[in-house]
């Protein structure tokens, strides 16, 4: 007997985040940890002798943020990554397959490549007046406005795990995100908050660095 | 009897608060500002704590965090030391070092016979016969110096850790380290300002009225900076190249110790000056004290410091503590002026100085002796940047001599002055820092891609125009007519140092290493210029001949706790590790992944998919996504075997050597799409074959176009394996036609799973059985691996782990790299003859591979089954000659196999040993020998393959 | 931890970098002797003065570079001392 059953499709399927706990606060509000895990994460790859730097006009280490909302960052030199909301993949892919149609890395008046990471990778939000103190416990680099300003663009090991950041402040308000390979997403979350406890931020139980 | 005074215009007590504690079990009080030491001297206590080779009694020496006689243990806090550490109500504070009490030591007998325990006492007395070895360490562990630790503490949860980037970091909080500061921060420099102390201010603190004034206007300025940070109760520990600074910060919510790494532009050292002591018999007895301890007891902490006093001095500082002393009620019977070469010879007392002879012939009756006899420059710092400092005969101290740009000292060490004069060169050397961090912090912001072009012109360079500070003029006052002790945390004595001399250690750096002077928890601060004077006399040098000992990080001791600090350890979860927690899987940690090790019955799962149907997540597989023209190109050059003609949808099996010819890693690669690949590698090999991939694409061959994508933790990787496996996908797959024609084994197709588009679908396996590996956007993959197991209930499909994986791979003979090989295993170990292609124009290894063909005498790896079918050897368990230790190779993988009821093992066999048929002798680690034969596949089930490709 | 300045990123810790070691030709495999491919292996001069070496920005920007680094003082050439 058969027991084939209708099956959804992938819109009525939910997209499972690596972080399955609500956004975590500071009772003063001074550090918050969300997670963003379902934001569209596409990159585009392209050398020197393509449009794509020109098309996508920020070079690396940058950002800019689109009309429609999306966030384009230069993410290494000749790689980019566009984020955007949640579910946002095919539409990107196919308005940047218009501009350039190169897909599947097809030879032509030069190379480029685009796939959505979406899946790969994990992400979360830091924001608030501490977020930068937070961060700067378990990452090396100089955040300060000098060095890191609103838009920065920046790979760095934050507690240990290597992952793309960018500082995306919201309201006049510090923020940054970060993204990492999916399967590294809780240990980052854990590593992140955990950092926030200095400024206030409690974690529940379960998520606690050295809790388990 | 309480020493507490009437209140002292300068001290930092508050009076309104009473801290309890107890000290040795009785209980005390003390106030909120008192440091551990100064409330138990203030209660009347005289004797602190043992020495540690000689038990002798000792008490305060300094009163600051160098006194050599003031560690305790705090509670479960071992080596705490009283002469910093603040007073907290609670503290339960005892005696280190005593047994079995600090008033009844049996070490103390040590002293009669202390020619056992003289220089080198280490080396000499321990060394024969060697049968006693066991028998010194007991005896020496019941006398070793310390507190306890105590393994199940729990005090606190974890250390912790910080990055900073100041343009300038101050390490000391004196007039000069203010100065700089200020100065720094006001022409734009952010700084760091490091006190070692609870409050800023330096000496200043226990000063006069307008010295204390001046530091407290300088203090409150510091803390009121925007662009300064002020740490207190925290110390500049070291200093490594390109100016990478570690800072110890205490007393903070956080932890109780915290390392802070500093990235600075310049640092600014004001460390001040260290009072060394006076080298005369009996001068570690209780109540022989330095001036500044004399001055800080007095000043600080309102504590009589003795009743009838002996002062030495030979500085404006030993004249300010006979003023002190004096104030109080002290009755000071004498006053020697080293400066008219008046000294001490040697005093008298056990548990408290009784009776004093002074180089005039004399003897008194005292109960105290203050010295000051001059100071040592804390050079550190400096040393960690190469400086080697100079003798100054004069000034009777050492001075810096070359600096690195990056590096500028103020303050004591650099020379004399008042308040104002220091200040004055703290405030100059401020400006120069900020000259040449802002220098350096302009070629940062214009190098560094994420940040915007400096806004600003970077400031021209400036010279270094600074008045140095005078040097005044001070005697060489460093050892009296008698011997005493120099180190007192090591209780190395004079004599100790003369003698050393004698037996040929006459150069600075031996004598240290062979005596231990300078080696103690004090680190050279009190002793090293004594000791340094001590030889000079000895060898019949000067100072300066004699040279110094290099200070090395740490400036003072740091816990293990914050060096490890908080513990990332990141450990990476496939999207499916949440379910397996959930339904009883056992969790095993492979390299960084945590994975389903059973589910309970390891060997009924692999039973399972022998005879119905499994699921195992492999998400930890590496997989990367190859896209561009010259794909198969790369793969021709990176796999030892060949790769140009791979057809669309078709999958094949590939193995990588190092340049030396070592198997590196392996996997399956399939082609997606005309310029589009999907390659496989070993969990653990993954970063390192994405970065050899890098490296060839940027390094070598550039002209290539190939782009690389890590796409391990995006794709959760099903395997789905067992007889009833094609039935289980065709209920879930809509898009792709999974029959064996249309579908053979070693092929992949792009298809929707469970309504999930853009799966990727291979026909691969490493079970024997008929299995399909499925690798679905991980956003999505809960949802497939459980739609998986409800389609599949009526199939028998259960999940099954990474114990079951290792049976099913095992009985079909799949080597694992890493496991089967080794950092030795050269391609032909493997048992790669027939896919190495040696005729390619290049590939990676390519003459080490042709080398390794034409050797007869490497291992090879075997299929191996022990002729007792129980017994299962352990893995890495030796293969040896018969009945001798001769090794000729080893288990490298071994198992019960459920399917055939029997062990069975891969073996790394000796050549001569590698025919079928072969019988070899493998050692037990129970010492069994028991024999076993050499397969004629790797495959112990199915060598044919006939189950997977059906 | 010394300040590598990696030419895309900029000055960054060299934690965040891999030293893939002194920079060594590598000779042609198909006439290479065995002998010259072990040089190219195993053979390093090692001196305790300036060495061409490369590094690859593992945290950063994923780039192969060389640098010439002073091994004996941690000199990096070309940049002004940090």
């Amino acid at each position: 007997m058969s027991i084939r059953k209708e099956h959804g499709n992938v819109s009525e399927t939910t997209f499972n985040s690596p972080v399955d706990i609500g956004p975590l606060s500071a009772p003063d509000g001074s550090v918050t940890v969300a997670d963003a895990a379902s934001t569209t994460k596409v990159q585009i790859r392209g050398g020197a002798d393509t449009g794509a730097a020109a098309e996508l006009g920020v070079g690396y280490g940058r950002s800019q943020r689109r009309a429609d909302g999306a966030l384009v960052c230069g993410t290494r030199p000749d790689e980019w990554t566009i984020y955007a909301g949640a579910g946002q993949a095919s539409a990107i892919t196919a308005a940047l397959s218009e501009v350039f149609g190169h897909f599947q890395g097809e030879p032509g008046e030069g190379f480029v490549t685009v796939i959505d990471i979406t899946h790969g990778r994990a992400m979360l939000r830091i924001s608030g007046s501490n977020a930068t103190a937070a961060l700067n416990k378990i990452c090396n680099l100089d955040l300060s406005d000098e060095l890191t300003p609103d838009g920065a663009v920046f790979s760095a090991s934050v507690g240990n795990v290597g992952c793309d950041l960018v500082r995306d402040d919201e309201g006049g308000q510090t923020s940054f995100l970060i993204g990492c390979e999916r399967s590294f997403g809780k240990f980052l979350f854990i590593a992140v908050a955990d950092a926030c406890t200095e400024f206030g931020l409690s974690v529940p139980h379960g998520w606690e660095l050295h809790g388990h | 009897m309480s020493n507490r005074l009437t209140a002292q215009p300068g001290e930092i007590i508050d009076r309104s608060t009473s801290l309890s504690f107890t000290w040795n079990g009785k209980a005390v009080t003390g106030h909120q500002g008192d440091t551990i030491a100064s409330a138990i001297a203030a209660s009347g206590v005289d004797v602190f704590g043992r020495s540690m080779k000689y038990h002798r009694k000792r008490g305060i020496l300094t009163a600051d965090h160098w006194d050599p006689n003031l560690f305790v243990q705090v509670g479960d806090e071992p080596n705490v030391r009283a002469g910093s550490r603040r007073l907290e109500a609670g503290m339960v504070v005892s005696t280190q070092n005593v047994w079995p009490s600090l008033e009844f030591d049996l070490g103390a007998a040590n002293q009669l016979v202390g020619r056992f325990l003289s220089s080198g006492f280490y080396y000499k007395t321990f060394m024969r016969p060697k049968f006693l070895w066991p028998l010194y360490q007991k005896v020496l562990k019941k006398f070793a110096p310390g507190g306890r630790i105590h393994w199940e503490t729990s005090t606190h949860d974890a250390y912790d850790k910080r990055y900073v980037h100041p343009d300038v970091l101050v390490a000391g909080g004196g007039p000069a380290g203010m100065g700089a500061a200020l100065a720094a921060a006001d022409n734009g420099a952010s700084v760091l300002l490091v006190e070692q102390y609870g409050d800023l201010g330096g000496h200043l603190l226990w000063g006069d009225d307008a010295q204390r004034a001046q530091g407290a206007d300088l203090a409150a300025a510091c803390r009121a900076h925007a662009n300064i940070e002020v740490l207190v109760d925290s110390t500049v520990t070291g200093r490594y190249d390109h100016n990478w600074i570690s800072v110890m910060q205490r007393s903070h919510d956080i932890a109780p110790e915290r390392l802070i790494k500093a990235r600075a532009g310049v640092m600014v050292v004001a460390p001040g000056l260290v009072e060394r002591p006076y080298v005369f018999a009996g001068n570690d007895t209780p109540g022989v004290i330095l001036s500044g301890a004399a001055r800080r007891l007095i000043n600080l902490w309102a504590v009589k410091p003795g009743n009838r006093a002996v002062v030495m001095s030979a500085n404006a500082d030993g004249d300010a503590a006979v003023a002190d002393l004096e104030r109080v009620g002290v009755e000071v019977v004498a006053v020697l002026d080293a400066r008219k070469g008046e000294s001490i010879v040697s005093v008298e007392g056990k548990s408290r100085v009784s009776k004093v002879a002074l180089s005039d012939g004399r003897t008194l009756n005292a109960d105290l002796v203050v010295t000051a006899t001059g100071w040592t420059a804390p050079t550190s710092l400096l040393n960690m940047a190469g400086d080697r400092p100079v003798y100054d005969a004069t000034a009777a101290r050492y001075f810096s001599n070359s600096l690195p740009s990056n590096i500028l000292a103020t303050g004591g060490i650099t020379g004399d002055g008042s308040t104002a004069e220091l200040e004055a060169h703290g405030r100059a050397t401020g400006v120069l820092a900020a000259n040449r961090a802002l220098r350096r912090r302009h070629d940062r912001v214009a190098q560094t891609a994420r940040s915007n072009d400096p806004a600003w012109d970077k400031p021209a360079e400036m010279a270094d125009s600074r008045t140095p500070l005078n040097r005044v003029p001070h005697p060489e006052c460093y050892r009296s007519t008698t011997h005493g002790m120099v180190d007192f945390s090591e209780d190395v004595s004079s004599k100790d140092l003369i003698q050393a001399s004698k037996e040929g250690f006459d150069s600075i750096e031996l004598m240290k290493r062979y005596t231990t002077v300078t080696m103690g928890p004090s680190q050279g601060k009190l002793e090293t210029v004594n000791a340094a004077a001590v030889l000079a006399e000895a060898n019949q040098v000067s100072m300066a001949e004699i040279g110094t000992t290099v200070w090395r990080p740490p400036f003072a001791p740091i816990t293990l706790g914050a060096l490890a600090g908080r513990i990332h350890e990141p450990v990476r979860r496939s999207a499916l590790q949440d379910w397996h927690d959930a339904h009883g899987a056992a969790p095993l940690l492979a390299g960084q992944w945590v994975r389903p090790d059973h589910y309970g019955d390891p060997m009924g799962e692999a039973d399972n998919v022998r005879n119905n149907v499994g699921l195992i997540d492999v998400t930890p597989l590496g997989k990367l996504d190859l896209r561009g023209p010259d794909v198969s190109k790369l793969l021709e050059l990176v796999y030892v075997n060949k790769w140009s003609k791979l057809d669309i949808g078709r999958v094949r099996y590939g193995t990588m050597v190092a340049e030396d010819g070592v198997v590196s890693d392996d996997g399956v690669t399939g082609r997606l799409g005309e310029y589009h690949w999907l390659m496989t590698c070993t969990s653990s090999g993954a970063g390192a074959v994405w970065e050899m991939l890098e490296d060839w694409l940027q390094t070598y061959r550039p002209e290539w176009q190939v782009h690389v994508t890590a796409v391990t933790g995006g794709l959760t990787s099903i395997n789905v394996a067992g007889p009833h496996s094609r039935t289980l996908l065709e209920r879930i797959v809509e898009d792709v036609d999974l029959s064996a024609d249309a579908f053979p084994y070693f092929s992949v197709r792009q298809g929707t799973v469970a309504g999930v588009s853009d799966c990727i679908i291979w026909r691969i396996g490493f079970t024997g059985e008929l299995s399909y590996e499925v690798h679905v956007p991980s956003g999505h993959a809960l949802h497939v691996w459980e739609e998986l197991l409800a389609q599949g209930e009526d199939l028998g499909c259960r999940p099954f782990g990474v114990e079951a994986q290792r049976i099913l791979r095992l009985e079909k003979g799949h080597y694992i790299v890493g496991q089967d090989t080794d950092g030795l295993s050269k391609a032909p170990t493997a048992g790669l003859g027939g896919l190495v292609k040696l005729d390619k124009p290049d590939t990676i290894g390519l003459p080490e591979l042709k080398a390794a063909y034409e050797r007869t005498d490497l291992p090879i790896l075997v299929g191996v089954q022990t002729d007792d079918p129980e017994i299962v050897p352990e893995e890495a368990a030796q293969i040896v000659d018969g009945g001798s230790n001769t090794i000729l190779g080893r288990i490298t993988s071994s198992r019960m196999s459920p399917t055939l009821g029997r062990s069975v093992c891969l073996a790394q066999v000796d050549p001569s040993l590698a025919a079928a048929g072969s019988s070899i002798t493998v050692l037990l680690a129970d010492g069994r020998r028991v024999t076993a034969t050499v397969q004629e596949h790797h495959a112990h089930v199915d060598p044919e393959g006939a189950r997977q490709r059906v | 931890m010394i300040v590598v300045p990696c030419p895309n990123c900029g000055p960054r810790n060299s934690g965040d970098l891999r030293n893939c070691g002194e920079l060594v030709p590598r000779p042609d495999p198909s006439t290479a002797s065995l002998v010259e491919w072990r040089e190219y292996l195993y053979m390093r001069k090692n001196p305790a003065d300036w060495v061409t070496e490369t590094w690859y920005c593992r945290g950063g920007c994923r780039r192969y570079f060389t640098i010439e680094r002073n091994t004996a003082t941690n000199e990096i050439r070309g940049q002004e001392a940090s």
